[in-house]
């Protein structure tokens, strides 16, 4: 349900690429539940490392999550250069009108500093006399998932699965803007994923990318389209000297992209989409920012295998069958209303709807009470032209 | 003119709990016409739904929330003083 990825301390995705840097202790995880994003720092938080979860608080602050949970209970030690970052972010958030909350931060793994004090000073700087929601009170990660915003716990557990299409479009926004935060060269980010038999860009960083996801979709072409479709990674070096897409090419270059890296997104070993990074400079992405990139796609994939695995094709084809034969039968009793009261097939369609509301009984079924009732009266008249 | 419903409509479909392909389907079941992307467009206020295609969506939401034990709290097209 929640969605978690490591960020390694020299930003080189020690889990994808080979040589484990010294700094490999050091990690930050983040997972997401509703609106609030929670980074889990493990390992030393010093000047080395700070830029890390600078760069992830950036990233999390620009994707627009109001409420920061930063979990301090697997830091080792955190330096002033920590202090620092994290006090900057407070400040950001409370500008904003969001709020960083730390979580436990008096736990024996706290060695070098009593992290206490910064939870006092973060809560005294950002929420006041509220405290009942800091510090060692936090509770744990899975308890967080279930208060997803705006809707009541009672409805909850009446829904089942709750928005979790939310929780997996806001993680992929957040990805986006961790890869143009993080991949060196990097000016512009988005996930195109595959809907309903189509490709379509789900998070973009700006509205140049959306133009060159677009451009893509448009000539057919491109090294989205092609890794999202066939589930391997595409680079273009450089678009100076690119052949592979002639028709897209020359449009990305009059957006003036030089480079691209496209990665692929796979949901439950099946292409499902791409991580695309696009730079204005040549040559941008070498083997540290390729590696980096294929970490976050990897992340992204194993979200959307979570997401997509709560619904099966199975439940899916049921569904969509099960939402046929309503839309027929609805369909039919407005043809039955449109002959029997020379209306429209709009004027059909609120005839049905303000019976339903009145009645609260739903639009299926009272389209079925008309649709029965000319079967016991006139067999005749019949549903309206098929074709 | 009407108001954009955008805001309205996708604040209604989170607090109905449906995702948004949840929604297209139970706005497909009842006839709407338009893709799941031009249904998150009018969600979100990028296009504007037509008058019927508002009407769809929002009985769509309603019937949810009659389903959870609530009225009609997302107002049809010819609920509003034009």
């Amino acid at each position: 349900m929640i969605a978690q990825w490591l960020a390694s301390a020299d930003s080189l995705g020690p889990k994808v690429t080979t040589g484990i840097g010294p700094l490999a202790d050091f990690g930050v995880a983040a997972s997401f539940a509703g609106e609030q994003a929670v980074l889990g720092v493990r390992g030393e938080l010093d000047r080395v490392t700070a830029p890390v979860l600078a760069a992830l608080f950036d990233a999390v602050i620009s994707s627009g999550y109001p409420s920061v949970l930063l979990d301090l209970q697997d830091a080792n030690s955190i330096d002033a250069a920590g202090l620092a970052v994290t006090a900057d972010a407070a400040s950001r958030l409370v500008a904003q009108g969001g709020q960083l909350m730390l979580r436990s931060p008096l736990t024996e793994n706290a060695r070098t500093i009593d992290l206490g004090w910064l939870a006092g000073l973060i809560n005294q700087e950002l929420r006041g006399p509220d405290e009942d929601r800091l510090g060692p009170e936090q509770t744990t990660l899975e308890s967080l998932t279930q208060t997803a915003p705006r809707i009541p716990p009672d409805l909850k557990t009446v829904t089942g699965t709750l928005a979790n299409e939310d929780v997996v479009h806001g993680a992929l926004r957040l990805v986006v803007a961790l890869a143009r935060a993080t991949v060196g060269g990097a000016d512009g980010a988005s996930v195109t994923l595959r809907r309903f038999g189509r490709l379509a860009t789900v998070a973009a960083s700006d509205a140049t990318i959306s133009d060159m996801d677009a451009n893509q979709y448009a000539t057919g072409e491109g090294p989205c389209i092609d890794a999202s479709l066939q589930g391997r990674w595409y680079h273009a070096e450089s678009l100076e000297n690119e052949t592979r897409w002639p028709a897209f090419t020359p449009r990305a270059r009059s957006l003036g992209i030089s480079a691209i890296l496209s990665s692929p997104l796979l949901a439950q070993g099946q292409p499902m989409g791409a991580l695309n990074i696009y730079s204005r400079t040549a040559m941008a992405f070498a083997a540290k920012e390729q590696g980096l990139a294929a970490m976050l796609a990897t992340e992204a994939s194993r979200l959307l295998s979570a997401a997509h695995s709560s619904a099966s094709d199975d439940q899916l084809t049921d569904r969509l069958q099960g939402a046929l034969r309503t839309r027929e039968v609805i369909a039919e009793a407005q043809g039955v209303i449109m002959e029997r009261q020379g209306v429209g097939e709009n004027e059909a369609f609120e005839i049905l709807r303000r019976f339903s509301q009145q009645s609260d009984l739903s639009l299926r079924a009272r389209a079925q009470d008309v649709v029965d009732s000319t079967r016991q009266t006139e067999l005749d008249l019949g549903p309206p032209e098929a074709d | 003119m009407r108001p954009t419903h955008g805001d309205v409509l996708d604040r209604s479909r989170q607090d109905a709990g449906l995702s948004h392909g949840e929604l297209w389907l139970r706005y497909f079941a009842l006839g709407g016409m338009s893709t799941a992307l031009q249904l998150e467009a009018f969600l979100y206020g990028a296009l504007q739904p037509t008058s019927h295609d508002h009407n769809v969506i929002a009985h769509a939401l309603n019937e949810r929330f009659v389903e959870l034990g609530g009225n009609h709290p997302v107002p049809y097209d010819d609920d509003e003083e034009t």
